[in-house]
């Protein structure tokens, strides 16, 4: 029995589709073919703004802008040929490819049957069939780079590690994801835990390290449970303790809990904070791969780091290195939050332009609003307007705009999001986050904090806007660690990209997305006003009064600017301005 | 003990050999427990139970799709394997109902990823 899924999202004109499934029911029905097929209306296909989508399973052909006129045709060569009607097929591109979340979803991540089925230690095998030297060697050539923002080579940190002299050494797992938007370290730690640790594993293995440690935030109840659990049942099992698959190569691991403080994800601070101590970061050199943890050489690998090794040591270091591009290997996975339709976790080759992970994948902006720009990186990251959109996600490629990969949060702004208000929202965290140890995070961040607040209840002057600039600058170049030093960062973007977004702030008094509370006003069209009272009974405050004679009016005094009744007047008659 | 390489191969053929013909799974991460999925997982399991059925259902991590969660994924012999997402305790109730038993596709929920 053949099943024809038709696409019904919100994109495609409700009437025409319901025709064409009644059509389509008619047709089956009328030539007996209820038996041969099944029409099905599904919520999803994954490809939009294409008129009437639909799918015939199980073959997997894909037809789009269908017309009531093509049913008897797809129905005579699809459902009865089995052929594919290639005038209507449009060829789907999977645009995702999944190496850290292989297993996600796939696998139960509390039975090792299941990650030993999927080839689940085998890496770790051929890695101890191969020594350190050569695993080095094959981390150079699949040429994965850190996954948890700054992007150094994984092999030439290993290689680092693995040169200091030293009778202890420790790795560490960074699972103190902060960022705000980005959670897939949470997912793979949940999803997919053993093959964190077999890269942690493999991690040891290279640099010599015989203790590992999961640095993970206590917000994470059911990562740290499933972590836990799958160090348990490999202790059980023999694979982690002494002399692994009889190689003479001993480890063991354990989980240390992080209190979610962003800046523990520096790794000086992490290692700070393992040790019982304030999570404060210190200056650099010594590095950590020097000493670290307890004074001994320490090599710190973000989860999503960590869960690409397996695969790597599965399939070789060149088939991986042959993915993604020149400088950037491999895959990437976002967190693509904001106003897209399909938020969620996307992994994608490097080299995938951020239209394609937005619009094809994403399946575009939500409620079909007009994209402004996308947030990448998190608070230590930028803002990348639209007309960049067509660049290959890289890390160099992102750092050239201003902006980074950072862990990889990605979250989509529309039309009605205010820049002002996004860096003010990023500087933010970072001033709350900012551990205080140094004068120019903690006090740069305030003042520049200060000053995006007046910008926004537009008492901003036009010096302001070189004043930020010039903090901006100091902070970058001063700072203790990273975080303040990318603190800076959303705010220089949308400075560099949205400048007249800024001076309208400034200069006009005026929020061009009607965002900022204070510069804007909002009044009831009485022409237009039908006297529904939805925007009353949505004020929060009650600045909404009237009846069925006299429509509405708002009370100026009152409004506080959230912009309810503007939403939820069908009628257009609240104006903003 | 530590566990040799063959022995390390020989669980892995055994849990191959093993794998289900008739399968649910339901995201259990975060995403998908915060959005009603251990509801969804109890109705699967206790309708299996009450139909007397040979069907493993399986907590599994996050597919990715996280705004369509509670996900749930159906593999029964005779119907193609698919998504269904936003699922709450109704639409699992029909997902046993009309696919598993009458092997037909639930309407309106199917998600392709």
């Amino acid at each position: 029995m053949k099943r024809i899924l038709l696409q019904d999202t919100s994109g495609t004109l409700k009437k025409e589709l319901r025709d064409f499934y009644v059509a389509l029911n008619s047709h089956l029905r009328d030539n007996g073919l209820n038996d041969k097929a099944q029409a099905v209306l599904v919520a999803d296909i994954g490809i939009y703004n294409k008129g009437i989508v639909a799918k015939v399973l199980p073959e997997g052909f894909v037809y789009a802008g269908l017309k009531n006129t093509d049913i008897a045709l797809i129905v005579e060569k699809t459902i009865l040929g089995g052929e594919k009607v290639a005038a209507l097929a449009l060829d789907k591109k999977n645009r995702q490819m999944r190496i850290v979340l292989r297993n996600c979803g796939i696998i139960d991540p509390e039975s090792i049957e299941d990650y030993i089925a999927q080839e689940g230690y085998q890496g770790l095998a051929a890695a101890l069939a191969m020594g350190p030297e050569k695993v080095i060697e094959e981390m150079k050539k699949a040429g994965l780079r850190g996954r948890g923002g700054a992007g150094f080579p994984t092999w030439m940190k290993w290689n680092i590690t693995r040169g200091v002299k030293g009778d202890e050494k420790y790795i560490i797992c960074n699972g103190d994801e902060g960022d705000p938007g980005a959670y897939m370290d949470r997912s793979v730690l949940e999803g997919d835990p053993h093959s964190v640790i077999e890269g942690m594993m493999i991690g040891a293995l290279a640099t010599g390290a015989r203790n590992g440690i999961f640095y993970i935030r206590a917000e994470y109840p059911l990562a740290v449970e499933r972590i836990q659990k799958a160090i348990d049942v490999c202790r059980t099992r023999g694979l982690i303790g002494k002399n692994i698959f009889g190689s003479g190569f001993d480890f063991d691991t354990e989980i240390r809990l992080g209190a979610g403080a962003f800046v523990c994800g520096e790794e000086t601070a992490l290692i700070a904070s393992i040790e019982g101590l304030r999570g404060y970061p210190r200056p650099r050199p010594p590095f950590p791969s020097v000493k670290g943890l307890w004074g001994k050489p320490t090599v710190i690998n973000n989860v999503e780091t960590l869960a690409n090794v397996p695969y790597i040591f599965l399939k070789g270091g060149e088939a991986f290195g042959r993915i993604g591009i020149e400088g950037s290997t491999g895959t990437k996975v976002f967190a693509l939050t904001g106003k897209v339709k399909n938020s969620g976790l996307v992994e994608v080759p490097m080299g995938t332009t951020l239209r394609e992970i937005v619009f094809e994948v994403g399946g575009g902006v939500l409620h079909n609003y007009a994209i402004k720009a996308i947030q990448t990186g998190g608070p230590s990251g930028g803002v990348i307007p639209e007309v960049f959109f067509d660049t290959p996600v890289g890390y160099e490629s992102l750092q050239k705009l201003g902006s980074i990969m950072g862990s990889g949060g990605m979250i989509v702004l529309d039309e009605n999001d205010c820049v002002v208000d996004i860096s003010k929202f990023y500087l933010g965290f970072c001033v709350d986050e900012s551990c205080g140890k140094c004068a120019p995070c903690r006090i740069g961040g305030t003042q520049m904090l200060a000053i995006l607040s007046k910008i926004s209840q537009g008492k901003g002057e036009t010096e302001d806007m070189v004043k930020l600039n010039q903090i901006a600058q100091a902070m970058q170049k001063a700072s203790l660690c990273g975080l303040g030093q990318t603190a800076a960062n959303p705010v220089l973007s949308t400075m560099k990209y949205f400048e007249a977004e800024y001076r309208a702030h400034v200069i006009d008094k005026k929020c061009p997305s009607g965002k900022c509370a204070s510069l804007v006003s909002y009044s009831i069209n009485k022409e237009r006003c039908t006297a529904c009272g939805l925007c009353a009974r949505n004020c929060p405050v009650n600045a909404i009064s009237g009846d069925r004679q006299s429509k509405y009016t708002i009370d100026m005094e009152k409004c506080i600017g959230c912009g309810n009744c503007y939403e939820v007047c069908k009628f257009g008659a609240v104006i903003r301005q | 003990m530590a566990m040799t390489r063959e022995e390390l191969n020989a669980l892995k053929t055994a849990a191959q050999a093993k794998a289900p013909a008739n399968w649910i799974r339901v995201g259990y991460s975060t995403c998908g427990v915060a959005a009603g999925a251990k509801e969804v997982f109890d109705v699967l399991v206790d309708e299996i139970k009450a139909r007397n059925m040979d069907i493993t259902v399986k907590k599994c991590g996050c597919v990715g799709l996280c705004s369509a969660e509670p996900l749930v994924e159906v593999n029964i012999d005779g119907v193609p394997r698919v998504f269904y997402g936003k699922v709450n305790k109704d639409i699992a109730h029909r997902i046993m109902d009309e696919h598993v038993c009458q092997k037909k596709l639930v309407e309106n929920h199917i998600y392709e990823i």
